[in-house]
């Protein structure tokens, strides 16, 4: 069991974390769903977030499972994201199943649960499936159309921007520990005193980061400055110039009828069959 | 071209609660179509002359202003930094953090887009063109190299079509042909595009061979503003403020250092050829018995012979590494990096490499070579994917790089990343408090006076200056008293006279250290401090040997990407009987006298 522990945890490197977590944000105008456009995927998502918590009818629901893994596999969503979603929803069900035998249920009591993993599914994977067509970008500016601050729109871009670069200097002030620090000599018991070593590591490394990104910052926010940021903040026209490449295309409007339809072709299906699954 | 550009007249500005304000009464023209650079020792006033020009003084930093700046004739006055920044191109020294946008072609665009330009992608694509980046445009920000990035910052500037760019050390950071590229394309800019160009520079060669005229800052005061060669051959007068002219006309001044002969003085190394040459020629004429023919030695072909004592003690050397029992070992070293796209960068292929104890190896190449990489596999910081490092016949692949933190210790590029407590004294001790060493606090003092930071000892190390930080960050790795000590560009981002000082600190390291390697495209370094340089280009060693053998290859240095030194260059134009490395050398060599020419090339 440790050394399995261990093996994985040798292959998960800031490196490997980094590479990951940018492909996930950025590699996605390649799909179907990443060339849609950012306003229409956003309010297509608000639906599919809201609507399966009013919904009880386990047809429906199962029905919008299956369209929401369709569009996961259509936006080719990284194996970790889904792995780790699974693990989620799994230990969620196992440590809730295990709950009710403890006060004297049965196997019966997996059925309700399994409603309620239903939606909470839906909901995931559609987030999954936007924010992982959307790049930070298009996200940013499609919240920016549908009247979001832009203030706040800019700096969830320039997060994802900033981030490979907090990443590596992450990297190397906690290598700057490790280097200069000691391992506990013995493991301890269940490898306690290196785990523990470890994360307070972890967390001290986060206070030269902080500091060193204040000072990174004056330089930035000065660079803004020179380059116009204030200027476009307070005229209009520049927003409508930025987003004026947002369209609907064909593809857009076939995307938003299609999904329509299904939707509307479940809820009779639905309400016919209610007990479909079980 | 009569009416100026920009204009400062009597300007003074103090940082509020400052007893010395930053600019004294600084009044200023630039000329439509100049390229200037600015000088001054640090805390000069240089960048805060710069600032004024776009507002950021006195608009972004608050303080007491006085005086008038106009901008194409008229007056500044209640403009804002975003109006006055419509003409003014703005450069950062870390022009990283101007970069905010995630692809090359959304950031070149930022500047048009904010100020609602409709053509702001033609903008975007010409500025990308002007600076050579056209094929990366789709390119992500952090998968750029630092030279690109900075070509990126210089494009985001241009997108507005500006009047005038003010660039805060263009080459700081770049491998010498990098730097080159870099002017060349200032040079295009100025020339053909009719761009004003403002630069804070060190490096005098630059200054000499690419601007027109030059300003000096003095203690927050604008001491004069020359053509550049009437600047550069005030010797005495840079060098008393710790700015270092070429080293042609340091040499020329060094020969002959009257007032009269100042105009003449050399600033290239074409100009320096016709110089000494004359030069020899007045020495011979006048004292045939003592002159030194150059003709004679070119005759013979091999310029760099060394002399009998210097040959025997190489030999004697080279048998007693043989001997020795190498320090690192490394063979058939493989490395290569995943990308963001999934596949494998090769970054090293094949390397074999012995280092011994007493070495002072030097690590060449340009940007991108793969100097940084096979010094972090010597660490244990990076796992090669092929091939085997030893160090004091531990296996290194794969180990913890705590356990390998008492043999080999390694100094980052940016000390910035080495800074984990809050005192210069804590960042020291950090190492020995982990292990409870007895003779700490012994130790830490022994370090702080070593680097010459005993005043220091209390700070923050983040607040230093460059130089400060730099001398810390090594007091950090001494203080490990490591057998191999790596150290990665240890001279970037370090103006000339704290550069020169680098090499008595690297003295310094003598005797806590057994072996140095320091990662380098910093030529004058390797000149005066290494034993052995091991050239790299493109993952391979491409040359492993002494100063002698290396450096008589003019061709090796540039299929390394690297640039000869001005005194290298000038030994061999003038056919000297060795590559000088340091002025003293070239100065006796090219002075022709004998006695001292034989003394200093057995050195």
């Amino acid at each position: 069991m440790v050394e399995a522990v261990k093996r994985a945890l040798g292959k998960i490197s800031v490196e490997h974390i980094k590479l990951e977590l940018l492909g996930t944000a950025y590699n996605s105008s390649s799909t179907f769903l990443g060339r849609l456009d950012p306003r229409m995927l956003l309010i297509w998502y608000l639906f599919f977030a809201i609507t399966p918590w009013f919904v009880y009818n386990r047809t429906i629901l199962l029905g919008m499972f299956i369209f929401m893994v369709v569009t996961t596999v259509l936006s080719k969503v990284s194996p970790y994201i889904v792995f780790i979603l699974c693990l989620g929803l799994v230990s969620q069900i196992g440590w809730m199943f295990l709950l009710s035998l403890f006060f004297g249920g049965g196997a019966e009591s997996l059925l309700p649960m399994l409603t309620l993993t239903l939606k909470l599914s839906v909901i995931s994977l559609a987030s999954i499936t936007v924010f992982s067509s959307l790049d930070p970008e298009r996200l940013s500016d499609g919240l920016s159309a549908l009247g979001v601050p832009d203030a706040f729109a800019f700096s969830l871009s320039y997060g994802y921007r900033i981030l490979p670069t907090l990443l590596e200097e992450f990297h190397q002030i906690l290598l700057s520990f490790r280097l200069r620090g000691q391992r506990p000599a013995k493991h301890g018991f269940l490898y306690l005193r290196t785990a523990a070593y470890y994360l307070r590591i972890l967390v001290l490394v986060f206070y030269p980061l902080m500091l060193n990104t204040a000072k990174r910052s004056r330089t930035t926010v000065e660079a803004l400055e020179t380059r116009g940021y204030t200027y476009a903040v307070n005229n209009p026209k520049v927003k409508k110039l930025r987003l004026s490449y947002l369209a609907m295309q064909r593809r857009d409007w076939l995307f938003v009828a299609f999904s329509a339809v299904y939707i509307s072709l479940l809820f009779p299906l639905g309400a016919s069959f209610p007990n479909l699954l079980y | 071209m009569d009416k100026p550009l920009l204009e400062l007249s009597n300007v003074s500005f103090t940082y509020p609660g400052a007893e010395q304000p930053v600019l004294q009464e600084v009044s200023f023209t630039l000329q439509q179509g100049d390229f200037v650079a600015v000088i001054g020792s640090n805390g000069s006033g240089k960048s805060t002359l710069c600032k004024c020009f776009n507002g950021l003084i006195p608009h972004y930093y608050t303080g007491d202003f006085e005086g008038e700046l106009k901008l194409l004739g008229e007056s500044a006055e209640g403009k804002r930094v975003s109006e006055l920044s419509r003409h003014i191109g703005y450069v950062y020294q870390d022009f990283e953090n101007q970069l905010v946008r995630p692809t090359v072609l959304d950031d070149v665009c930022f500047t048009p887009l904010n100020y609602g330009l409709a053509d702001y992608r033609e903008r975007g694509q010409r500025a990308l063109e002007l600076t050579g980046l056209s094929g990366l445009s789709r390119e992500f920000i952090w998968q750029l190299s630092g030279g690109q990035k900075h070509l990126l910052a210089l494009a985001g500037a241009l997108a507005m079509d500006p009047d005038i760019l003010v660039i805060d050390e263009p080459v700081a950071q770049l491998d010498p042909q990098h730097a080159r590229q870099i002017y060349e394309i200032l040079r295009r800019l100025n020339e053909h595009h009719g761009k004003t160009i403002v630069v804070i520079e060190h490096h005098a060669e630059f200054i000499a061979e690419y601007c027109r005229s030059v300003v000096l800052m003095d203690g927050g005061r604008l001491r004069w503003q020359k053509p550049v060669r009437e600047a550069l051959t005030s010797v005495e007068e840079l060098l008393a403020l710790g700015i270092y002219p070429p080293d042609v006309t340091r040499a020329a001044w060094l020969l002959q250092p009257d007032r009269q002969a100042a105009g003449n003085y050399p600033l290239s190394c074409e100009e320096g050829r016709a110089w000494f040459g004359r030069r020899t020629a007045a020495v011979n004429a006048a004292d045939p018995a003592n002159a030194w023919s150059f003709a004679a030695a070119s005759s013979d072909g091999a310029p760099a012979v060394p002399t009998g004592a210097a040959a025997r003690a190489a030999t004697e050397a080279a048998v007693n590494l043989s001997a020795a029992e190498p320090i690192v070992r490394m063979e058939q070293i493989r490395l290569s990096y995943r990308t963001i796209h999934k596949t494998l960068q090769p970054v090293l292929s094949g390397v074999n490499l012995e280092l011994y104890a007493g070495e002072r190896v030097a690590l060449i190449g340009n940007n991108g070579a793969g100097k940084s990489s096979l010094m972090k596999l010597i660490a244990g910081i990076t796992v090669p994917t092929g091939g085997t490092v030893q160090v004091k016949d531990i296996t290194v692949n794969g180990l913890p790089p705590e356990r390998l933190s008492d043999i080999v210790s390694y100094v980052f590029q940016n000390p910035e990343d080495m800074f984990i407590d809050d005192s210069v004294r804590g960042e020291i001790a950090y190492y020995l408090k982990a292990r409870k060493l007895a003779d700490m606090d012994a130790r830490v003092e022994e370090m702080l006076q070593a680097f010459r930071l005993q005043e220091l000892a209390e700070r923050d190390a983040r607040l230093l200056s460059g130089g400060q930080q730099r001398r810390v960050s090594l007091a950090i790795g001494a203080a490990v008293r490591p057998a191999v000590m790596l150290l990665d560009e240890p001279t970037a981002n370090l103006d000339i006279s704290t550069k020169q000082e680098m090499t008595r600190v690297l003295e310094a390291l003598r005797g806590h250290v057994e072996t140095v390697v320091i990662a380098t495209h910093d030529m004058a370094l390797v000149a005066e401090w290494a034993s052995r340089i091991i050239v790299m280009s493109e993952g391979r060693i491409i040359a492993d040997g002494d100063k002698e053998a290396i450096f008589s290859d003019g061709q090796l240095l540039r299929r390394a990407g690297l640039a000869e030194t001005q005194l290298m260059e000038m030994s061999r134009l003038l056919n000297l009987p060795q590559i000088c490395s340091s002025l003293k050398e070239f100065t006796a060599a090219a002075g022709g006298r004998k006695g001292e020419l034989v003394h200093g090339g057995s050195r």
